[in-house]
């Protein structure tokens, strides 16, 4: 097996009098491409902010880049591309594509350094990648969901990363602009043997996408390939009531539809 | 109108202007952008409790305007990183408590201080070489500083947080940002007064959004429209007998309804309606 780039070792993280993720342990080799499901309140964003080194476990390690996460300089930042939750950022903030795809640059950059030309090829080859480099002078909120979440996961490209962090890429989008968005990840997943561990509602669509599914209900509830992952004995017991699955093996949980 | 140039106090009051136009409308860009309008508004306030307490000490006025400046915005930031209570409320009662020292240190002068109202509404035609110098080295200072590190203070008006997981210092960024906020406040107390600076903060950048897409567009505009309003009110009021700060304000305030009206970005959504 290949080094671990993630690796949490029972580690509980929360604040005090809440745990939020509970004596998880999990290994993440380089290049693999993890699925993050669980129902609203299990701990996925949790676990996504401690991945990036916003919050340290109370107890046990968790090891990102060979570093533990509290210790996580700048420079190991940078190495982590983002996607935040759609929603979570200003659609309207005045700024074109290519400026908010330079900001990817930002953190490696390091301080009082200008972007150089080299930074502004980076970003355009990151546009290309996500097709979209024709919008590049574009305003932002003048594109639709599924472009903006194209630029920004070439922003995360921008910043050269070995993991990509994804929070719920697709929700909020069209289901033509999820499957394209799915789709865009796949390809850069193959292309690029990025890590990519992605949160995300939306089972179906990645289940056959993804190298291996971590099923969280604050404890590690499951890990493993999706078929082993995606058992109805073991969904119910996470999703109880909420989880219907049809008789083509579409999986449907009901709490999601509710809240969104 | 040229004349008005070979007299000294002229000389220093338009470039007063320009200076204070143009640090507070560059601060304004990050100030909007990061929606710490009503931060600012504190800070004018707080700074004026400053100015009052130097002139009954015997003080330095612009000194202590920076102490109670700094604290307010430091104590803003810190309040709103702990989520302790929301923001709008934590500012109105530093707001307020500032105010009220400043009233409660103007009553305790026993005498009519005119100088001191003059930080309270500003009176950029009485700047001395003295203010002027003062003025133009903190400008110097706040701009230096953004143009240094404003890929930075884009990055954490755009999103903190992603800034932080992108491998920027965002929290010393933030609180860097406040302390500029707290300089530029200092720096436009004399010229536009403490009940107006916040305007000259707010107005330029807020018409410029109107107008642009772009960062760096929305700064280079915000940077034009605040020296060509803080330039021309000052000749308007020397022109008309006004009182300066207004003049200033009132002309910028003009410009945004203006811009509001002409806005490419609404024109943009009536038509795509």
């Amino acid at each position: 097996m290949t080094h671990p780039i993630i690796r949490f070792d029972h580690a509980t993280f929360g604040f005090p009098g809440t745990v939020a993720l509970e004596d998880i342990s999990l290994s993440i080799p380089e290049s693999e491409f993890v699925g993050v499901i669980g129902p609203n309140g299990s701990g996925k964003t949790t676990l996504c902010r401690a991945v990036l080194g916003l919050m340290a476990p109370v107890s046990g390690t968790l090891r990102v880049l060979d570093c533990a996460c509290e210790e996580l300089r700048c420079h190991h930042r940078a190495l982590i591309g983002y996607l935040p939750q759609k929603g979570m950022l200003d659609r309207n903030f005045p700024v074109t594509v290519l400026e908010a795809v330079m900001m990817g640059r930002y953190g490696a950059l390091g301080l009082f350094r200008r972007p150089s030309g080299k930074d502004r090829d980076i970003a355009r080859q990151a546009l290309t990648q996500v097709g979209m480099d024709h919008h590049r002078d574009s305003a932002l909120g003048a594109l639709s969901g599924g472009q903006q979440q194209r630029v920004f996961i070439a922003r995360a490209l921008a910043q050269q990363p070995r993991i990509l962090l994804l929070d719920e890429p697709t929700t909020g989008l069209d289901l033509t602009a999820q499957h394209s968005v799915v789709e865009l990840i796949e390809q850069l997943h193959h292309e690029l043997k990025l890590t990519i561990l992605m949160i995300t509602h939306d089972i179906n669509m990645i289940r056959s996408r993804v190298d291996r599914l971590v099923l969280l209900k604050t404890k590690l509830f499951a890990a493993g390939p999706p078929q082993d992952v995606l058992k109805p004995e073991i969904l119910s017991q996470v999703y109880g009531k909420e989880l219907v699955i049809t008789d083509k093996d579409l999986i449907i949980v009901e709490d999601y539809h509710h809240h969104h | 109108m040229l004349e008005l140039l070979a007299y000294d106090f002229m000389q220093r009051s338009l470039l007063a202007a320009a200076l204070v136009g143009a640090v507070c409308s560059v601060i304004g860009v990050f100030v909007v952008l990061r929606g710490l309008a009503f931060a600012g508004a504190g800070t004018a306030h707080a700074a004026f409790a400053g100015v009052t307490l130097a002139y009954l000490l015997g003080l330095p006025p612009l000194s202590l305007a920076i102490v109670f400046g700094l604290a307010t915005v430091w104590i803003t930031g810190w309040v709103e990183e702990k989520g302790r209570m929301k923001l709008d409320v934590s500012i109105g009662i530093l707001y307020t408590a500032t105010m009220a020292l400043a009233i409660l240190f103007l009553g305790l002068m026993k005498t009519y201080n005119p100088e001191v109202y003059g930080y309270l509404f500003g009176s950029v035609l009485s700047v001395t070489t003295e203010e002027l110098l003062t003025i133009g080295g903190l400008s110097i200072v706040v701009l230096g500083t953004i143009l240094l590190l404003s890929k930075e203070l884009y990055f954490i008006a755009f999103d903190q947080e992603m800034a932080a997981a992108s491998g920027v210092p965002a929290r010393q960024i933030f609180y860097l940002l406040l302390t500029l906020v707290a300089l530029t406040v200092v720096i436009a107390l004399k010229t536009v007064g403490a009940i107006l600076v916040f305007a000259m903060i707010l107005i330029p950048a807020s018409t410029a959004y109107q107008l642009t897409h772009s960062l760096t567009q929305m700064t280079l505009y915000s940077m034009f429209i605040g020296i060509f309003c803080a330039v021309t009110g000052v000749l308007l009021s020397y022109a008309f007998d006004l009182p300066s700060g207004p003049s200033i304000v009132l002309l910028a305030t003009s410009l945004f309804f203006l811009a509001i009206c002409c806005s490419p970005k609404r024109l943009h959504r009536i038509q795509a309606e």
